[in-house]
């Protein structure tokens, strides 16, 4: 869901993807390599992103994500879900 | 670019991007990149886990599981090797019998969809004949039914002479009509097939085209001449289409008037029908009967009802495979009971093997290991076991077929069609995977669930194992006691003396030449020159000819017919004077025939011993008058001869004068020499004339054990399926018990310490040992007597519940699992207990 956030931005590479997650989050949510990029691969299987192969500003050759369609209606619903279940944690930790 | 090397890309990109950000906040360029590649992780972990999000992770662990298996069944070659051999064994022999079965029961002659196509036959109850071909009229009758019979045709074999070159060519014909290949659905591979305005046209089989046109289309509308008559070739059928079996060529059938005229005269014709498509076989039975009924009432069907005529419709099937039924049915139940052993058998041998990994299995479980990942590598195992004995099975079944080709048996044209077909493989490697995996995982499966229990566990296993070693010697003795009724049988009638001497004699068979009428004393003459032989006589037909004499009916001159009784009939020969002196038949009364009977003298004929007792018991038969073939007088009477089989007495005999019978076209030469007679019969033929043909040589004893050639092959297959069978017995007993006396060597030990006797350790495991072998023992009898009924007239001069043969058979199985038993617990009583203890 994050990973899909960030990409409604505007394409963008692996790397900028968890700057991206690390500074909007204020470091507090850290997205490890180790865990982005199978994330990546299972995004590219349910085609809710696509990729494709640029070069950057700075000259390096770097695979580009963009969001799908499918992808997008795919982040609604989880925006969705979240916004549920968040609601429901918050009532519970208020109520308590 | 591959995935891995677009990943790697990817990764160091963002690793060095890394890089860069750290170098900006101030750190060294080595202190960057260590940080980077801390910050990052392992990158080889992230590449492996982002791969795996696209493969198959049990796939994986699939291939790991066969290679660890690949390993284990390598690492035990000898146990491996048996229970790949005992596999291949018995799924070779069931898909070998399967082939055949497929090829002569299921699919006849690998036409297509034959469901539909029915032969309708003849049956007379008066003189208890039938599946008899037909007359011209039943054909022309059944032609007319539209109703019921979407096409029907009718065939009569032939044989021709082609002129090709200098060595004349025998060629094998049908004569047939128009709608033949519609029957079958065949549609031509060259030219047309036929159409009722056909005369004299032909149409070759592909392997006839091939071998003597080189399979060259332009002999299309070209003539070619077979027995001096001008036919025009015009089509060629498609490989498969291969009706009868070793058919050459059909040329179109021509039924004049007069045939059409009688019925019940000149009764040659198969008719072949197939059934319109909403119509039953059970409606056109009945359609039949209506038409046979219709038929009786009128003043001319009067005498068929009193003959009991009626016309059958047999599937093409039973037209096919007839008596091969039977047979086949047996052997693929000791082919069954053969795969039952050798799946118990591996069964014991896994057991065996799975009880001693138990160690090994509890420490994976202990690991973590989920017991259906186990259960998953133990069923790899067993595939794979299952698959090596499966691809060595379909190799021995290919032997096998190719050798049930090349038998004598009658019938064998039809076996040398069965091939092994790809569905045929399949089927035999999923009857061995299928084996396999049941028999592998069962007792694996058992053995795990009990794996906290130990001391239970090894009651279970040996409770599976002596379940297997009993079925192993019930199936062993089951086909032990057929074979031996089998082979009694087979002695009993290979010790009948079929009333000649049949040794040193060889047969030939030759087209007579037309219109010539001084062939046979030429021929006569030039055989009687010929060096080396000794006697010879032109006789039609042969003895053991696979059908007898020509099956005719008589009337004896001044004794009316009792009505109630079945009508006579007998089998007649044609044979020339030196017939009998050739074959070594006894003269009880009268003359021999001599050169005196010739075509313008009195008709004369010789009776056989069966026929006079039956028909002259009281009086003298010579001078008596007969009628069968015209007016003949008796001249005298000789010994009997049987002619079939040698476990089938003859009919009462009649032989006629070569000289004085007309109308019988195709003859055969019998001669008695001390050397092999072929290239004498070939040269003496040519001598009389150089157009003839001379095919069929063979000598008399050949011909006899063709004869008993079907119960020469199933006696030799159930025997060898028997061997393996008490083999495989004997391994899986041998095994079990040397397993046992492993487990137990500590106990062993300990009890000769305290003073225990070889001997009674040595009796202890053969008790143990013979249990199971004794209750296997109990079983096979009990089954034996109710597969008896499956072995029905293949027994002969035995009963089917014969004390010696089964007193026998319990014997020499009891033998062989003696010996398998007291080898490893002779091993037993010779522990050395210093040894053992000292080991533990």
């Amino acid at each position: 869901m994050l990973v899909l956030k960030t990409l409604t931005r505007g394409s963008n590479h692996g790397y900028g993807i968890a700057q991206h997650i690390e500074r909007v989050s204020n470091d507090a949510l850290r997205i490890g390599e180790g865990s982005l990029y199978p994330a990546l691969q299972r995004l590219l299987i349910r085609k809710w992103v696509s990729a494709e192969w640029s070069t950057s500003d700075t000259g390096r050759k770097i695979r580009l994500y963009t969001i799908t369609p499918a992808g997008k209606k795919q982040l609604a619903s989880e925006e969705k879900d979240f916004e549920i279940t968040i609601a429901g944690i918050v009532r519970v930790m208020e109520g308590a | 670019m591959s995935f891995w090397n677009e990943l790697d890309d990817e990764m160091r990109a963002h690793r060095e991007m890394l890089e860069e950000q750290f170098v900006l906040q101030g750190m060294s360029r080595e202190e960057a990149a260590a940080a980077a590649r801390k910050h990052f992780g392992n990158q080889l972990g992230a590449m492996e886990e982002s791969r795996d999000q696209w493969r198959f992770a049990w796939l994986d662990g699939i291939m790991r599981d066969v290679r660890f298996a690949w390993r284990l069944i390598r690492s035990q070659p000898v146990l491996t090797l048996t229970a790949v051999i005992v596999a291949a064994l018995g799924v070779g022999a069931n898909t070998a019998i399967v082939s055949v079965m497929e090829t002569v029961m299921l699919k006849p002659l690998g036409l297509r969809d034959t469901s539909r196509i029915y032969r309708a036959t003849v049956r007379i109850d008066k003189i208890h004949m039938d599946h008899m071909t037909t007359s011209a009229v039943e054909f022309k009758d059944i032609h007319a039914m539209k109703d019921v019979f979407r096409n029907v045709a009718a065939a009569q074999g032939e044989l021709w002479t082609l002129q090709s070159g200098s060595e004349p060519v025998r060629v094998s014909g049908q004569a047939v009509t128009d709608e033949f290949f519609r029957v079958f659905d065949e549609k031509p591979l060259a030219g047309r097939f036929f159409v009722p305005e056909d005369h004299d046209c032909l149409v070759f089989s592909y392997p006839f085209w091939k071998s003597q046109f080189g399979a060259d289309p332009g002999i299309i509308g070209k003539t070619i001449v077979l027995d001096s008559k001008p036919y025009r070739v015009i089509g060629v059928a498609n490989e498969d289409f291969r009706f009868p079996a070793k058919v050459d060529a059909w040329r179109a059938l021509y039924i004049s008037p007069e045939r059409f005229a009688k019925r019940g005269y000149d009764m040659r014709l198969t008719v072949l029908g197939r059934l319109n498509d909403n119509v039953t076989a059970e409606r056109a039975t009945d359609r039949l009967n209506r038409y046979v009924a219709g038929f009786k009432a009128t003043p001319a069907g009067r005498e068929m009802d009193d003959y009991r005529y009626f016309i059958d419709l047999d599937t093409f099937s039973h037209f096919i495979s007839g008596d091969l039924r039977r047979p086949l049915l047996l052997l693929w139940g000791a082919a069954l009971a053969l795969l039952l052993t050798a799946c118990a058998n591996i069964a014991v041998l896994l057991l065996s093997r799975t009880a001693g990994r138990r160690k090994e299995i509890a420490i994976r479980l202990s690991l973590g290991a989920t017991r259906v990942q186990i259960l998953r590598q133990l069923a790899i195992e067993s595939l794979l076991l299952g698959g090596i004995g499966g691809a060595l099975g379909i190799g021995v079944s290919a032997a096998a077929i190719a050798f049930i080709g090349r038998a004598a048996i009658p019938g064998k044209s039809l076996l040398a069609l069965v091939r092994l077909d790809w569905r045929l493989m399949a089927f035999g490697m999923a009857l061995s995977l299928g084996c396999g995996l049941v028999f592998g995982l069962a007792p694996a499966i058992q053995l795990l669930r009990r794996s906290q229990a130990t001391a239970m566990t090894r009651a279970g296993r040996h409770r599976f194992q002596d379940t297997f070693i009993a079925a192993q010697v019930a199936a062993a003795l089951v086909l032990l006691i057929a074979t031996g009724l089998l082979l009694r049988s087979l002695w009993s009638i290979e010790r009948i003396n079929p009333g000649f001497d049949a040794s040193n004699l060889t047969t030939a068979l030759f087209n007579a030449p037309p219109n010539d009428a001084g062939f046979f004393d030429r021929l006569e003459a030039s055989l009687a020159s010929q060096p080396g032989i000794e006697s010879s006589t032109i006789a039609y037909p042969l003895p053991f000819n696979g059908f007898g004499g020509l099956t005719s009916g008589f009337f004896i001159k001044g004794r009316p017919q009792p009505k109630t009784e079945v009508t006579w009939h007998g089998e007649a020969w044609l044979v020339s004077p030196r017939f009998f002196d050739t074959l070594r038949i006894p003269l009880l009364r009268g003359r021999f025939l001599n050169s005196s009977d010739m075509k313008s003298a009195p008709r004369v004929c010789l009776i056989d011993r069966k026929f006079a007792e039956r028909f002259f018991p009281d009086e003298n038969p010579i001078g008596q008058e007969i009628n069968m073939y015209g007016d003949c007088r008796i001249v005298g009477v000789v010994g009997n001869i049987r002619t079939v089989t040698l476990d089938q007495e003859s009919r009462p005999g009649v032989y006629y004068a070569t000289d004085q019978q007309e109308g019988f076209e195709l003859r055969g030469v019998i001669v008695r020499s001390r050397i092999p007679a072929g290239p004498a019969i070939r040269a003496a033929v040519r001598q009389a004339s150089p157009q003839t043909p001379v095919f069929g040589i063979q000598s008399m004893d050949d011909l006899i054990g063709e004869s008993l050639g079907i119960r020469r092959a199933i006696a030799t297959l159930v025997c060898v399926f028997a061997g393996i069978c008490i083999l495989l017995a004997a391994i899986g007993l041998h095994g079990v018990v040397t397993q046992i006396v492993g487990e137990r060597s500590g106990e062993i030990a300990v009890r000769m310490a305290l003073g225990a006797q070889p001997s009674s350790i040595l009796t202890q495991f053969l008790r143990y040992g013979l249990r199971s072998g004794f209750i296997g023992v109990i079983c096979g009898l009990g089954l034996s007597i109710y597969a008896q009924r499956a072995l029905g007239n293949l027994l002969y001069d035995v009963k089917p519940f014969d004390p010696a043969t089964f007193a026998e058979a319990c014997a020499g199985i009891a033998l062989v699992l003696l010996v398998a038993v007291v080898w490893p617990a002779r091993r037993a009583s010779r522990t050395d207990p210093h040894a053992v203890l000292r080991h533990e």
